[in-house]
């Protein structure tokens, strides 16, 4: 088997891992996100705790913590489901960071006005809030979502049959100058594939400031 | 028809508004200090005074987007106590009541003009969207902004923006408007686009209360004249009479300074 077939095996896995790790984030954040812009101070230190324990610890650590670390019963994770909770509880903690920041940028008076036109709480989040902040972190967003790309590759340290772990099961195989190719060629599918994210990102905020701001 | 006729979909339910002995303060930083103000239904009040006076915090305080501390506000047959807990029926009918522009317009910016007058009905009113939309349509119109409507704010001057922010306050047919320093941030002949808005308005028999710095528009449009400096009323009354005799120091110091700029 060539070098390059050997890496192309790794890519489903590691499109899989983060694209499950993207859509816990992006849904579990929302409600992070708003506990973290909460009024009550018990919600928002909890999640603001939360939110520096997943962040303050190394991705690598939390996925030997889930792997090795946790039996419950006859339970234990399998490398795959650990590292998809693993990157997908660290994405929560990072987006609902993005996400905060996104609702703080809106301007005051936004919320401001929705109060005096007498617009609900959940209505004045939901289509003033929501909206703006959206376009605010879409390139955050983006952003994280390429560096979650990468990130999957950690995986690999708990035996996850991902791209990176692939090249390295080619080099060992092959100990000749060889062995260096598979990096050359993952490191080239790497950016092949944050490429269009960053294509799309920047096409998509284009847009969204000619639609709202123009 | 009128502005307000269009507003209300008849003539406007005239609403006076009583504030009595209103206090408001920051940690140990008094902004508002003891302020009644008793509005009759149908009148225009223009609210002046030096900055910091707490003419803005007062005005925001009518509809309680600041809350005050103490004090009672009585409007469309609720009595609210700010001070103590606000049911969300009075809020609800206060703000119902009450329409307010902004110095900063606030409209949404991703929204059409459109969808900034007709948006509001629909969740506050429940107004189907056709009948929103109509409404709306109406009062862009009424504004002179009709061929505005599907564009979003931001390709809207200031004087329009302020006009469309008219609109999607009379759409939800209050009967008292409070306007913050509404042309304070445009260029005075743009300003003027604003004040004719709230000329016509004002002649329609809308229930008005203006913090402005237009000296003119306080003289010829308002029935009364409130002066505010140092977080309270130091005179009221007829606007000519004030400008022309003011009886306190202050009111004449200030006076000075904005009439002969």
């Amino acid at each position: 088997m060539d070098a390059f077939s050997a890496v192309l095996q790794g890519l489903p896995m590691t499109l899989m891992l983060t694209a499950s790790a993207f859509a816990i984030g992006i849904v579990g954040a929302v409600p992070l996100a708003v506990g973290l812009s909460s009024s009550n101070i018990v919600v928002r230190l909890a999640c603001r705790l939360f939110v520096d324990l997943v962040r303050g610890v190394p991705i690598i650590v939390w996925l030997f913590l889930l792997k090795f670390g946790i039996q419950i019963g006859t339970f234990k994770f399998d490398p795959v489901s650990a590292a998809i909770v693993g990157l997908g509880v660290v994405s929560v903690a990072y987006l609902a960071e993005i996400y905060r920041g996104g609702l703080e940028a809106v301007p005051r008076g936004q919320g401001e006005a929705s109060g005096a036109l007498g617009l609900s709480r959940g209505t004045t989040f939901l289509h003033v809030m929501v909206p703006q902040a959206f376009r605010i972190v879409s390139p955050s967003i983006a952003t994280y979502l390429t560096g979650l790309l990468k990130d999957s590759s950690i995986a690999s340290t708990i035996i996850v049959a991902e791209m990176v772990f692939q090249s390295q099961s080619f080099a060992r195989q092959h100990p000749t100058m060889e062995g260096i190719l598979p990096y050359v060629l993952v490191g080239i599918l790497y950016i092949a594939l944050s490429l269009p994210v960053a294509y799309l990102s920047r096409s998509l905020d284009a847009r969204m400031r000619k639609a709202v701001y123009v | 028809m009128t502005l307000s006729e269009i507003a209300n979909g008849k003539v406007a339910p005239r609403t006076g508004i009583r504030l009595d002995n209103i206090s408001k303060q920051y940690g140990s930083n008094i902004v508002i200090d003891d302020v009644s103000l008793h509005v009759e239904p149908g009148t225009v009040t223009a609210l002046i005074g030096p900055s910091g006076a707490g003419k803005s915090t007062f005005l925001r305080c009518i509809n309680l987007l600041e809350r005050p501390d103490a004090g009672t506000i009585q409007v469309a047959g609720h009595t609210i106590e700010p001070g103590k807990v606000i049911n969300a029926k009075d809020l609800a009918a206060l703000r119902s009541t009450v329409g307010m522009v902004f110095q900063s317009f606030n409209l949404f910016p991703h929204m059409s003009a459109l969808k900034n007058v007709s948006f509001p009905q629909q969740k506050v009113l429940g107004r189907s969207k056709s009948e929103a939309d109509d409404r709306a349509m109406q009062l862009l119109e009424r504004v002179g902004l009709k061929d505005k409507a599907n564009q979003h704010p931001g390709r809207c001057s200031g004087g329009q923006q302020q006009r469309i922010a008219i609109a999607r306050a009379l759409a939800l047919d209050p009967s008292i408007m409070l306007f913050d320093e509404p042309t304070s941030a445009l260029d005075p002949e743009v300003g003027l686009e604003v004040l004719a808005v709230m000329r016509e308005l004002a002649d329609d028999g809308m229930t008005m209360i203006v913090v402005t710095h237009e000296m003119q528009f306080a003289r010829d449009v308002s029935d009364t004249l409130v002066v505010m400096a140092d977080c309270k009323i130091i005179e009221q009354g007829d606007p000519r009479a004030i400008m022309s005799d003011p009886q306190e120091a202050r009111t004449r110091r200030f006076l000075r300074a904005v009439l002969e700029r």
